[in-house]
């Protein structure tokens, strides 16, 4: 469905680039939820942007890499080039979604007005859609909220709209950064089984980011753990969290409060990651890592199948050899 | 009034006026809660934003006048004081270290800013040697006193706020979700920092967050407030292991679990949140409530003592 390989942005001129996004490469299949999480600046957002085709202007490039949606390589295009070219949907939704609704519009017309962009209807059964879409967005009292504004809705219900917005275009692929970030647990356990259960109805892929693991248990099929540009480790959830294998989503698994309550100390990753353009040679993590050796600190890190579909950015991976 | 405790509050009520839609309301942001702090004590306050948890902070401090209530420290009333004293017993770190730090200010300036206003420092030399602890205290080179905000991590301005927090040797500590906006791996960092110096330096500390994975590792006990009350308080491992009231029962239901083989997706209800324009009149959580009874929606339940805790509930 998705393919994206050896993605790399970078900042800066052509001839002295600072790479954000280094390398990056995943696949992404036909309602599948990969999970893309890793701490705050190690470029999760600017790999789904430049999916996407959202990069900020001026700014940070594509330097090298494919986008390959259905097949076709996507980076040269604009997103309504893409679904012209008849190249497949990709929608977004983001932490925030004030800044992507407009304050003074009823949500109706919000909605309607991103159907009628898309199916090229008229007014009549473009709210009729977006009547539907708040219907399979769980909204309560979908009648009612059409002529609501923004404002006045719950930081949930807002998500809610973005996601109904997204959705006008019938995604194959949806891309989510931190949609549930900014919401009180109550309400983000309802936005993510509401995500999960549209990506099985609808048969919809999902590249979903964020920062907490415990998010990543409850929602992906599939991790991808990125720090400083680089995804470190990928593989099927229950065996990520079974048994990881690189020792920074060891460390970012044991330092979650919610783990061991009973241990007067949480376990730390000493540190913090570097800032782009600080990496030298070697592996990123080696400046934190409590089982560095001396090669890491020279030559990069082999990218191994350490067993079906669990792959590993690490020369001497965690637990190597034999099970725990 | 509790015999040991160093910081007691008795039915703190609180209100703002706010103006929405063109006509002015009155919301009752904290709705009559009275807690005590035992000394040496971590009581943690856990609830969904809006419910009124850094309002009972703000109020503790002196930052809002409450309409009604009383909160004395160490036996003496000291309700909406701006006594110069209390300024440096009770002290609050924030979510938002910017908020404290000045970002025009050297560190060490806004370390030594409490001192600097009550007189605290005799001498030069001995402003620089209080600095220089502070800092050596959270983990930082005292070399940071010559630095700026904007040339330090998230992590070490959290350090630098709690360096601010507690150079005048203050007795409380009220932390206002002072790991929130950190990373993981930087928040374990701050919160065993916070663990040691409680113990180092003997606080007492109000400790608020909407993360009871946060405030489970820190705090002794918990209160668990909705819409401006306290529905249910309890020994931390009571309230996680035992959760009665059907608010805490949803609170830690819903905390997303780091264990793929125990998914809660649709498999929980939450309900909608709730807003103070429109505060119900009996039960505030009846709305929500898989338990509600007539009752609830016309009484409001009282905090009373049950088993092993305080429960504000008719049903459980
Ligand atoms: N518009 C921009 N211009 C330059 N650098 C940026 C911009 N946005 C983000 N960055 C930098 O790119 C890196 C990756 O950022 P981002 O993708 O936003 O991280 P994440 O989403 O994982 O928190 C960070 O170091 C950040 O400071
Ligand atoms: N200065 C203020 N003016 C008006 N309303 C306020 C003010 N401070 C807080 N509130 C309102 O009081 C309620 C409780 O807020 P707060 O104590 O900040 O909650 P919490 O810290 O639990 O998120 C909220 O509805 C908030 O909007
Ligand atoms: S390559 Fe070396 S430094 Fe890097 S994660 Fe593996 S063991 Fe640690
Ligand atoms: S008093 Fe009634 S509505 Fe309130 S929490 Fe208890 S059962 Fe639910
Ligand atoms: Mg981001
Ligand atoms: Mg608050």
């Amino acid at each position: 469905m998705l393919s994206v390989r050896d993605l790399t942005v970078s900042l800066g001129p052509a001839t002295a680039p600072v790479d954000i996004v280094a390398g990056v490469s995943f696949e992404l299949a036909k309602g599948e939820i990969l999970g893309l999480v890793g701490e705050s600046g190690c470029g999760k957002s600017m790999t789904s942007l430049a999916v996407m085709g959202l990069l900020p202007q001026p700014g940070p490039q594509i330097r090298a890499g494919r986008v390959l949606l259905e097949g076709s390589d996507v980076t040269q295009l604009q997103p309504w080039q893409r679904v012209e070219a008849g190249h497949g949907r990709m929608a977004m939704i983001f932490q925030e979604p004030m800044t992507s609704l407009n304050p003074v519009r009823r949500i109706g017309d919000q909605i309607a007005e991103a159907v009628r962009v898309h199916d090229r209807v008229s007014d009549a059964p473009a709210t009729a859609r977006a009547r539907e879409l708040l219907e399979l967005v769980r909204m309560p009292d979908p009648a009612m909220q059409l002529s609501a504004y923004p404002h006045q809705l719950s930081g949930g219900q807002r998500q809610r709209i973005m996601i109904a917005i997204a959705l006008a275009c019938r995604p194959q692929v949806l891309i989510a950064d931190e949609p549930t970030t900014a919401l009180d647990v109550t309400i983000q356990v309802q936005v993510l089984g509401l995500l999960r259960e549209l990506c099985n109805r609808l048969d919809m892929a999902m590249l979903f980011i964020t920062h907490d693991m415990g998010v990543i248990a409850q929602l992906a099929d599939r991790v991808s753990v990125m720090y400083a540009g680089r995804i470190v480790e990928t593989a099927d959830v229950a065996a990520l969290f079974g048994r990881p294998r690189h020792h920074y989503t060891r460390g970012l698994m044991d330092c979650m409060p919610s783990r061991n309550f009973g241990a007067r100390r949480l376990p730390t990753i000493a540190g913090q990651p570097p800032a782009p353009g600080t990496v030298g040679a070697g592996c990123v993590f080696a400046s934190r890592c409590p089982a560095v050796r001396e090669p890491c600190r020279t030559a990069d890190p082999p990218r191994a199948e350490v067993s079906r579909g669990h792959e590993v950015l690490c020369a001497f991976p965690l637990d190597d050899g034999g099970p725990r | 009034m509790n015999g040991n405790a160093v910081l007691d509050i008795n039915d703190l009520k609180v209100s703002f006026k706010v103006r929405r839609a063109g006509r002015k309301y009155q919301v009752r942001a904290v709705d009559g809660v009275s807690l005590s702090l035992a000394e040496g004590e971590v009581l943690g306050i856990v609830g969904e934003s809006g419910c009124g948890k850094t309002t009972v902070g703000r109020s503790i401090v002196g930052l809002v006048r409450p309409d009604s209530g009383s909160i004395s420290f160490k036996g003496r009333d000291v309700t909406g004081a701006g006594l110069r004293d209390m300024r440096l017993n009770i002290r609050m770190v924030f979510q938002d270290p910017y908020a404290s730090l000045n970002p025009r200010r050297a560190i060490g300036d806004s370390v030594a800013e409490a001192g600097d206003i009550n007189g605290f420092f005799t001498s030069r030399a001995g402003r620089s040697a209080a600095i220089a602890a502070a800092l050596t205290a959270v983990g930082l080179d005292p070399s940071f006193a010559a630095r700026y905000p904007y040339e330090l991590s998230g992590g070490q301005r959290q350090r630098a706020g709690i360096a601010r927090t507690i150079l005048p040797s203050p007795s409380i500590v009220i932390a206002d979700e002072p790991v929130s906006a950190l990373d993981v791996s930087v928040q374990a960092q701050v919160l065993n920092l916070m663990m040691d110096l409680r113990e180092q330096l003997g606080l007492s500390m109000l400790f608020i967050s909407h993360d009871l994975g946060v405030i489970g590792r820190i705090s002794n006990r918990v209160a668990v407030m909705y819409m401006g009350r306290i529905v249910e308080q309890a020994a931390t491992r009571t309230v996680l292991d035992d959760p009665r009231h059907p608010y805490t029962r949803s609170l830690v239901a819903a905390i997303p679990k780091p264990d793929p083989s125990r998914r809660i997706l649709g498999a929980i209800e939450t309900g909608e949140p709730p807003s103070l324009f429109k505060r119900p009149s009996g039960c505030a959580y009846a709305p929500r409530c898989p338990l509600a009874s007539d009752r609830c929606l016309v009484d409001v339940p009282e905090l009373r003592s049950v088993d092993d805790r305080a429960l504000a509930c008719h049903n459980v």
